[in-house]
């Protein structure tokens, strides 16, 4: 580890202390994007934050057993009482008519109050020994040491592993448990084994981020990642790099500006989840609007087109107050179409008056031959005679179903018509 | 000038009058199944308390108030606004917005630490010990200001939860019916959890942040365990909430350790006596229940056999 770490301070502006914290942040990154997105995809991440805060009365407990500041025996400790705790939440559930949620609420208060009072017993009656467990509330990303990051890497490296052995079987229970369960999969084993990598991921970062905020880290990433891929084998690595990312920014801002880290780190992470959620491609909210807002704007051109071919076939040109009150169009709706259209070059102004020019007779005889199609599509559609299921898009119907379909529909239409 | 109670009176009646208002809403948050907005609302009020403090430099309890419901306020829509997304589940929408607003809280604690009376540990443990010191004269004696607070807050959710009894209970277990006469359960959900975020920023000074929640759900589940009557359930729930008090303080003094923690551990531990021994919904009485009804069913079993 220490020779990762002098790589790290020469090969970037960071001291040797600073290369360490940036490595355990890394970890923790990766292990809470990887594993906490078992738990995010169940459904479950609220049971994070529980057995992030029961982690809190393990760390006192193997405190005051062993009387020494130990990373490893705290760790061990944490990771019993997370244990225990998820134990405590599936049983509540299973076997009384608590539901879920306040069973989570009852385990992570009743934890976290058994934390509190061990820690001001600590406190209280121990010596200076005890200074500095209250770091496992926020966390202090500057307090790690080398020997802190060895013992996350293993555990990381460790969880790591098992999730990519068995990739296939998390795979399956977590999109379909009675279809996993079918297959002889050991559905309830998997779970088991999900929430222990999960207690796993919150007791690497209880150091860095602290029992209260880790929630936070473990949902993070893969609320950013599930914004870009839809793929679980793609969801995994994407969510451990933002994790890595959202941790060694945070971390590294954290001990420069000397404040808890995982205030920080959560805040750093939550910005980045709600960039993604608005702006992600295809999937963000801004971008939904977008091309919402872009498909309105093209269905009143073309409306305005037609609208306008109409008024020329029965008379004089008509200027933008008429075609408003024969289309049924409010008057804005028609000024911004008619300037598109005339961007376009489909339309010439006169006088005031509005003229459709041949280009723009051609679009609107388009427009209006698309229009039919597409009402024939719904009417006659099932009657089609298609090779494969193919899907329609009423923005082009000849491209999205293919020649051969639109001409079936040309002559339905005219049968029935006829 | 005569002061009315002794200082342990003074710290158990409020730590019972706390518990009191947190179980009366608790009770309708575990019922509607929303214990974690609870939960999270609790979380989201410290920002707003900081900010209070920050720009009035006092710690009034109006100003408090007002900040922390409009934080409370702001959790709650901002987890609305991401559920109707639909790019992420309920859970990770509550999970996301609460700890970003407390780290909000909790950096703007650190940050101005040195120039206010507000730290972290007190938002943590609370300070319910120093309850006794802060005093205001009423009708000639000394009276704890805690106490005055934490008891109008108790009697302001006993106050609304009488007198939306009814819309609460209709909302509460039959959404669909209250919809079709007239009321909102949105409504009443969202005006819940302001009031849960004002009990939660005057529970603020005597528990802490955090085991706020503890006084909120730990009670409500136990008393759940023990009745099917809402009125039963509200009165169980707050008895529960001042034994939790008592015994929380005296043990809490002999161990020397956070007396918040201490009334936590307490009510969690008659949620574990509840979740065993509830003479309906209880461990042991189902089992009896269960092993009663093979013994009967055995014998016809093998007479049909």
């Amino acid at each position: 580890m220490g020779v990762i770490a002098e790589q790290l301070s020469a090969t970037f502006p960071l001291t040797y202390s600073e290369a360490i914290v940036a490595m355990g942040a890394a970890i923790l990154g990766i292990a809470a994007g990887m594993l906490g997105a078992l738990a995010v995809l169940q459904g479950r991440s609220l049971v994070g934050d529980a057995l992030a805060h029961s982690a809190l009365p393990g760390v006192a407990v193997a405190f005051i057993v062993t009387g020494a500041k130990d990373p490893a025996s705290l760790l061990a400790g944490a990771i019993l009482a997370g244990i225990v705790g998820a134990f405590m939440i599936v049983g509540i559930e299973r076997t009384s008519r608590i539901r879920p949620d306040a069973a989570i609420g009852v385990v992570l208060s009743s934890f976290f109050a058994l934390g509190i009072v061990l820690l001001t017993y600590i406190s209280n009656t121990g010596g200076a020994q005890q200074a500095g467990l209250d770091t496992y509330l926020f966390g202090q990303a500057a307090g790690i040491v080398e020997r802190d990051v060895e013992i996350m890497a293993v555990m990381a490296g460790g969880a790591a592993l098992v999730v990519v052995a068995f990739f296939r079987i998390f795979k399956t229970v977590l999109f379909d448990r009675s279809f996993a369960s079918s297959l002889g999969v050991p559905v309830k084993i998997v779970e088991l084994a999900t929430t222990a990598l999960l207690v796993v991921a919150i007791v690497i970062g209880l150091r860095t981020v602290g029992a209260i905020l880790m929630v936070a880290m473990l949902i993070t990433p893969t609320v950013v990642a599930r914004q870009f891929t839809n793929r679980l084998v793609w969801l995994l690595p994407v969510a451990a790099l933002v994790g890595a990312t959202v941790g060694i920014t945070g971390a590294l801002a954290s001990s420069q500006a000397e404040v808890p880290t995982g205030p920080v780190i959560v805040l750093v992470g939550v910005s980045l989840a709600v960039l993604a959620i608005l702006f992600a491609p295809g999937r963000g909210v801004a971008w939904r609007a977008a091309t919402l807002a872009r498909a309105r704007r093209r269905e009143n051109t073309s409306g305005v087109l037609v609208a306008l071919e109409t008024a020329m076939h029965h008379g004089a040109p008509p200027t933008p107050r008429e075609l408003a009150l024969a289309s049924g169009r409010s008057a804005r709706s028609v000024r911004r179409g008619l300037r598109d259209l005339s961007r376009a070059g489909l339309v010439q102004r006169d006088e005031g008056r509005v003229i459709l020019n041949e280009r723009g007779a051609a679009a609107a005889h388009a427009a209006l031959e698309s229009r039919r199609l597409w009402s024939a599509w719904l009417e006659h559609g099932w009657r089609l005679d298609l090779p494969d299921a193919r899907e329609a898009d009423p923005r082009d119907l000849r491209a999205s179903l293919g020649d051969d379909a639109v001409d079936q529909l040309v002559v339905l239409e005219r049968e029935a018509t006829a | 000038m005569t002061t009315l109670f002794s200082d342990d009176v003074t710290i158990i009646l409020t730590a019972g009058l706390v518990a009191t208002a947190c179980a009366i809403l608790g009770v309708f948050l575990v019922l509607r199944r929303v214990a974690l907005m609870g939960d999270a609302v609790s979380h989201a009020v410290l920002p707003g308390i900081v900010a209070v403090f920050l720009l009035t430099e006092s710690r009034a309890p109006f100003p408090m108030i007002v900040g922390a419901a409009l934080f409370a306020i702001l959790c709650v829509l901002a987890i609305e606004w991401l559920r109707g997304t639909g790019l992420l589940r309920a859970d990770a929408a509550i999970g996301l917005v609460f700890p970003a607003l407390f780290a909000l809280g909790v950096l703007g604690i650190h940050r101005y630490a040195g120039n206010i009376h507000l730290d972290l540990d007190s938002t943590i443990y609370g300070e319910i010990a120093f309850a006794p010191f802060r005093t205001v004269e009423i009708g000639g004696v000394l009276v704890a200001q805690s106490l005055i607070i934490s008891g109008a807050v108790a009697i302001v959710n006993l106050a609304l939860v009488v007198l939306l009894w009814k819309e609460l209970k209709a909302t509460t277990f039959d959404p669909e019916f209250s919809k079709s006469v007239g009321l909102n359960p949105t409504w009443v959900s969202r005006m819940l959890l302001v009031a849960v975020s004002i009990t939660a920023v005057t529970a603020f000074e005597s528990v802490g942040a955090i085991l706020v929640v503890a006084l909120l759900i730990v009670p409500a589940a136990a008393a759940y365990l023990l009745t099917d009557r809402l009125w039963a359930m509200v009165a169980i729930a707050v008895g529960i909430g001042w034994i939790s008090a008592v015994v929380g303080y005296t043990g809490a003094v002999q161990a020397d350790a956070s007396i918040a923690g201490a009334m936590g551990v307490t009510a969690a531990v008659l949620f574990g006596v509840a979740l065993i021994a509830s003479p309906k919904y209880g461990l042991l009485a189902r089992r009896i229940a269960l092993h009663r009804r093979r013994r009967a069913t055995r014998p016809v079993a093998a007479q049909e056999g």
